[in-house]
């Protein structure tokens, strides 16, 4: 009992904390977040466990939000098969490209993934305009029909919905984390012979965790879709291409947490920031470049040692991806 | 389609090459020699651009706009690589890829503060047309296709006549070896960025006139240039010449034939041609140093 309550208190603890922060934040602000820690996650796990940076998460992201809206516009009024549509899609899309791309090294993975989209983006934006309807997008909104249980089309039971979502996710992720499949992630990030010598295959993990991570982003999209009512190409439009690279960067890489804290800090400063200035780039650049100087842990990755301090007076390793690296 | 309109989309599509080719050399000279991808490139080309619409107000002269253009990108490159770039040599290729995003996306802000978000249009120099088969075709576009093979034949000229040159080809093999041999390999990498970035600015100068110059006109051209980059195979400056007219054409042939084409197609070329030879067309196995 007490060994099931230590694996799971951290993510009650964080959810809490989400839960909370509702009654003090504004209803979309925190919506906003849960949607975008949820993308975020997926680049966080590739860029921080599998090594893998990929400058074309908005690509996967609109596919997710693109099946969405089909299904809602197009066929049926069921969010929730709506958003099951959505990930299957991602699904199938990481599993047509990602034979082809993982095999890549790694700068050449980053800007592929970049022209995968910009392909998507003027795919939906030109080219298929007609299913589509371009720059206009897709409407959605109105043809969510209300379900008895958790009526996605209202802010309020949504945001129930998307927290219970991303709880799944992170136990799932926290699961992959302990797993031994886990640690060959790792592995293939710090030492590729070492776990071709062990008799694994760096190919198949890479494969796997690729398809795991663009699948929760297509669900991120799947969660955008349903929640703003209006998919536009404007989600994978190359100019927004970075944005979860930085709050990956920004919370903490690699680290389970720090999507969430890397999301709510880069959406609250784009608000607090974009009022006061009205120039939120300059900021945000150069915090960027301030972390990568520090020490390129995060916020929530400069954190995590001082409170696991101040919580249990423990003695302070030096950082979480060092210490998993030593265990290897 | 009428020999008209091919002849013009032709030209257009020489000097589109000509700018992608002036700011991806930079970025391949960077990487191979400092094994860095240095994303801020996009930034010095906006800042030329900027400078040489700020000069060209005050002066009247575009021509002299665009020489103050490359002399502040030249600058500020210098100074973002002494306060930067000094740090992040040694770590690893994704670290200065984030790092230098940071920067660009900086420096657009720095942009918008000094300068507005407006668009902000450039005169063309020379106004004349030069009649080619029966066709009008701006001299100032043939002006840019020239001012880029001159800066290739330039950078040849350099890299094979000078002992600065022969050191940075040298470095680009073996950077270890080149420092054994007493070389300052510290200050061969501040003049390579120096270099990368002057002729970003100097891209960027040449680019406003055709274009409307706004902040985000960097992030614009970013997929293009990496695509040349990648397409020619980094560290090749050939590679980088041959690839950077192929995807000009492409992009100016493929708007006359169906104008969602012009962004689509070169990026298809590229996964393809990544996907037969991953190291582009004539880029050698560089391996992580």
């Amino acid at each position: 009992m007490v060994k099931v309550f230590r694996w799971w208190w951290g993510i009650l603890l964080a959810f809490s904390l989400l839960a909370v922060s509702r009654v003090f934040l504004p209803l979309p602000f925190i919506n906003e977040i849960v949607i975008f820690s949820i993308y975020t996650l997926g680049c966080s796990f590739l860029l921080g466990r599998v090594g893998l940076i990929s400058f074309g998460q908005p690509a996967y992201l609109a596919v997710g939000a693109y099946a969405t809206a089909f299904y809602l516009f197009y066929f049926g009024t069921n969010p929730y098969i709506g958003i099951l549509l959505g990930v299957l899609a991602g699904l199938v899309v990481s599993f047509i490209v990602g034979p082809l791309f993982v095999r890549l090294r790694s700068d050449y993975f980053a800007l592929v993934n970049l022209a995968l989209a910009v392909i998507v983006f003027y795919l939906m934006q030109k080219v298929l305009a007609g299913i589509t309807h371009g720059d206009n997008g897709l409407w959605i909104l109105t043809r969510i029909s209300s379900t008895p249980v958790l009526d996605l089309s209202r802010p309020d039971q949504f945001f129930i919905f998307a927290l219970l979502v991303a709880l799944a996710v992170w136990a799932f992720y926290k699961y992959l984390d302990d797993s031994i499949y886990g640690a060959c992630c790792l592995a293939t990030k710090i030492n590729e012979d070492k776990l071709k010598f062990l008799g694994y295959s760096n190919y198949s993990v890479r494969l796997l965790a690729f398809v795991i991570a663009n699948t929760t982003t297509a669900l991120a999209g799947a969660m955008y879709a349903v929640y703003l009512g209006f998919v536009s190409p404007e989600i994978t439009s190359p100019a927004r291409a970075a944005d979860p690279v930085i709050v990956t960067i920004l919370g903490g890489v690699g680290t389970l947490y720090g999507p969430i804290v890397g999301a709510f800090a880069y959406t609250g400063m784009k608000d607090v920031i974009s009022k006061l200035i009205g120039n939120w780039e300059l900021f945000i650049g150069f915090l960027l470049v301030f972390i990568m100087l520090a020490g390129e842990k995060g916020i929530w990755g400069t954190l995590q040692p001082l409170l696991e301090k101040l919580l249990f007076r423990k003695r302070v390793t030096t950082g979480t991806a060092d210490s998993e690296e030593a265990h290897l | 389609m009428d020999a008209q309109l091919l002849i013009s989309g032709v030209i257009f599509g020489l000097s589109i090459g000509g700018i992608f080719f002036l700011m991806a050399i930079g970025l391949s000279l960077c990487f191979g020699l400092m094994r860095i991808i240095s994303l801020d490139q996009l930034l010095y080309y906006s800042i030329g651009a900027y400078i040489t619409y700020s000069f060209s107000l005050a002066t009247g002269s575009v021509w002299l706009g665009v020489l103050a253009g490359c002399v502040v990108a030249g600058i500020v490159a210098f100074a973002v690589e002494r306060l930067i770039f000094r740090r992040i040599y040694e770590r690893e290729l994704t670290f200065s890829m984030i790092t230098s995003f940071g920067i660009l996306i900086g420096g657009i802000g720095v942009i918008k503060y000094f300068w507005g978000v407006v668009p902000r249009p450039v005169s063309v120099p020379t106004m004349t047309q030069f009649d080619i088969a029966g066709t009008e075709v701006p001299v100032y576009r043939l002006i840019v296709v020239a001012i880029a093979f001159l800066v290739y034949a330039g950078i040849w000229l350099f890299l094979n006549r000078t002992i600065i040159g022969k050191a940075i080809r040298a470095g680009i093999e073996d950077v270890e070896h080149v420092e054994g041999l007493g070389i300052n390999v510290s200050r061969l990498f501040t003049i390579t960025f120096i270099i990368a970035g002057t002729l970003s600015g100097l891209a960027g100068g040449l680019h406003a006139p055709l274009i409307m110059v706004d902040p985000q006109m960097g992030l614009e051209v970013l997929a293009f240039v990496f695509m040349v980059v990648i397409i020619g195979g980094l560290g090749s400056i050939k590679g980088t010449l041959v690839s950077a007219f192929i995807v000009g054409q492409v992009v100016s042939l493929g708007s006359i034939l169906y104008a969602p084409l012009a962004q689509m197609a070169p990026f298809a070329i590229m996964l393809v041609i990544l996907l037969i030879k991953p190291t582009g067309l004539y880029g050698s196995a560089l391996l992580k140093r």
